[in-house]
């Protein structure tokens, strides 16, 4: 059995009647509610719009080029490892080791920045506001980014690449780092300074215990993270599978493209669950 | 190890053996930990072939020239001249019009891409969701699907828009709403597996179908956290849609790929800056709105 429901209260609905008079916003809501609701509906569509005509969005252009994209899409299938299978799988190596380089190297160098950061260790709140502020403005700056002008300055291959990982890393990594100096238990390290222990005794007693499984459990999230990084500074001439993958786009060679693309979805996957299960050990 | 007879004349020097023994054996797993870390790190330096790469000149000499072509050489009493002095902050702005104009473009392209990537995510969240759709073959295609549009790395997906769609601002915007419908796609269907189900059998009991369950059993609960997702991806999606256009994709990149086409390392700087600056002030203000919608869901 179903039970009709009336929009609107009327008469012979008693319990919709005494809602009505209850609560009124809950069955009718106030007319300046309505309208502002519509009206910022009618302003982000404007807005939406406007940004559409700024990016010369049109059903014309979309049309034009979905057609040369289904082409695409069929060029790919079947996919192709264009006659040297064991090449393409050294490359994803080679990108798993760009990445593995880049992590531990900005693992390494964002330790320093993540302590100058650190509320409790630098305690001049001007260097940590300035330190604070610079960080935060380069966290945003993508690997891409880095990995041109890194290309440019030093030329073709995996080391400009690395670099460029190493430069986006840092400012991310320095500041976690920073915040989880910040969150150290203040008491491990005053039970030794009481046993007499001096500056880097308490660093390493005290403070490394408990930063080692957040920095590790990081550097692991950061290696998941720059594996995709390392693929994508190839394609401005970084070295690795993005360099690949580029190659092969320019002249069409789409086969060849989705066998790669899938031999790095699969390495991916394999990574992340190896991470997982590291990760989990670790903490 | 304890003495039978409870007498403790022994159990020092007990204590020390096995101290001394646990400290070997964990000196052991250290050494064993740290050449596995050591034989992993040198295999990739020689996998990666960067021990190959040599500079003439030396890396130390090069990295100094590449910072004394990066930094603008600024002249403090010429600070605020015009553009065609040089030495003068107006000259290394020297195209600043032009870079806002790009800028503007990069903003719609994260905009449109964000708001498309982001509704197409919305509605492919709820077959996503295991409470919500019981069809298993279903959610495994949507979700690997999700999974496939995170893991292509955004620039080579905006390579092949760029052949397609010819370069430029189409291309970025196709690629953002890729990215952004993986990313969200997972984060949404995260967020509505969390989902109070009582509101779900409430909305059930008085015959609703599911259309309208989901309508008004799940989104009023979800939709503050489900926006606050879309707007933390709004800032991620500025800076990608910033460095695709690197590769071909419109917007501010396209003028960092020209300082580099004349090795304007100080241009580039200047640009790089701009990106920041926008990125920041823009954040500011999303943080602001994420904070008073997760507030608005707290009341």
């Amino acid at each position: 059995m179903t039970i009709a429901i009336p929009l609107r209260p009327s008469g012979d609905n008693a319990l919709m009647v005494q809602a009505m008079s209850l609560v009124p916003e809950a069955i009718h809501l106030p007319l300046w509610q309505r309208l502002r609701g519509w009206l910022m509906a009618g302003l982000f569509m404007a807005v939406f719009l406007v940004a559409c005509r700024e990016l010369d969005l049109s059903l014309a252009v979309l049309s034009d080029g979905a057609g040369k994209l289904g082409q695409f899409l069929a060029a790919m299938w079947p996919p192709s490892d264009g006659g040297q299978p064991l090449r393409l799988l050294y490359v994803v190596f080679q990108t798993l080791a760009m990445a593995v380089i880049g992590t531990s190297m900005a693992t390494v160098l964002a330790v320093p920045v993540g302590m100058l950061a650190a509320r409790n260790l630098v305690s001049n709140r001007i260097i940590h506001f300035a330190i604070r502020r610079f960080l935060d403005l380069f966290r945003g700056v993508p690997v891409l980014v880095w990995a041109l002008i890194m290309v440019a300055a030093f030329g073709l291959g995996p080391v400009p690449g690395i670099l460029a990982i190493i430069l986006t890393d840092i400012p991310r990594l320095g500041k976690l780092f920073a915040e989880a100096m910040e969150n150290v238990d203040e008491r491990q390290m005053a039970s030794l300074r009481v046993t007499g222990a001096g500056g880097l005794a308490v660093l390493r007693f005290g403070t490394l215990p408990q930063m080692l499984p957040v920095w590790l459990s990081q550097c692991l999230y950061f290696l998941e993270q720059n594996f995709r990084a390392a693929a994508i500074v190839g394609v401005v001439g970084g070295g690795g599978i993005g360099f690949e993958l580029q190659e092969r786009i320019r002249i069409f060679a789409f086969d060849e493209v989705a066998f790669i693309t899938l031999l790095y979805i699969v390495a991916v996957g394999v990574l992340d669950v190896a991470s997982d299960a590291l990760r989990a050990r670790l903490t | 190890m304890m003495p039978q007879d409870g007498s403790s004349a022994v159990s020092l020097a007990d204590i020390e053996v096995e101290h001394r023994r646990r400290l070997r054996r964990g000196r052991m797993v250290t050494a064993v930990q740290f050449l596995a870390v050591s034989l992993v790190l040198a295999g990739s330096v020689q996998l990666s072939g960067a021990a190959d790469n040599t500079i003439d000149g030396g890396w130390g000499e090069r990295v100094a020239s590449f910072i004394d072509r990066l930094l603008p050489h600024l002249r403090a009493e010429a600070l605020f001249a015009d553009r065609a002095t040089s030495g003068s902050l107006a000259s290394w702005f020297h195209d600043l019009p032009r870079w806002l104009e790009a800028m503007r473009v990069t903003i719609a392209m994260a905009f449109v891409g964000t708001v498309v990537g982001g509704l197409i995510a919305f509605v492919l969240a709820f077959f996503a969701a295991s409470n919500l759709n019981t069809n298993t073959a279903l959610r495994q295609l949507v979700r690997r699907g999700f999974d496939a549009a995170r893991t292509i790395p955004d620039a080579i997906l905006a390579l092949i828009f760029a052949s397609a769609f010819s370069i430029g601002a189409v291309a970025g915007v196709l690629t953002l709403i890729v990215a952004t419908t993986g990313s969200l796609g997972k984060l949404f269907s995260e967020a509505l597996e969390n989902a109070q189900m009582q509101e779900v059998d409430a909305v059930r009991a008085t015959g609703g179908n599911w259309l309208q369950e989901m309508r008004f059993g799940i989104v009023p609960q979800m939709l503050p956290q489900l926006l606050s997702y879309w707007l933390l991806r709004m800032e991620i999606n500025l800076s990608v849609a910033a460095a695709l256009g690197v590769v071909g994709a419109g917007g501010i990149g396209v003028e960092l790929q020209r300082a580099i086409s004349f090795t304007e390392f100080d241009t580039y700087l200047a640009i790089l800056l701009l990106i920041v600056g926008c990125i920041f002030v823009l954040d500011t203000i999303s943080e602001r709105l994420r904070h008073h919608l997760i507030g608005g869901a707290a009341h």
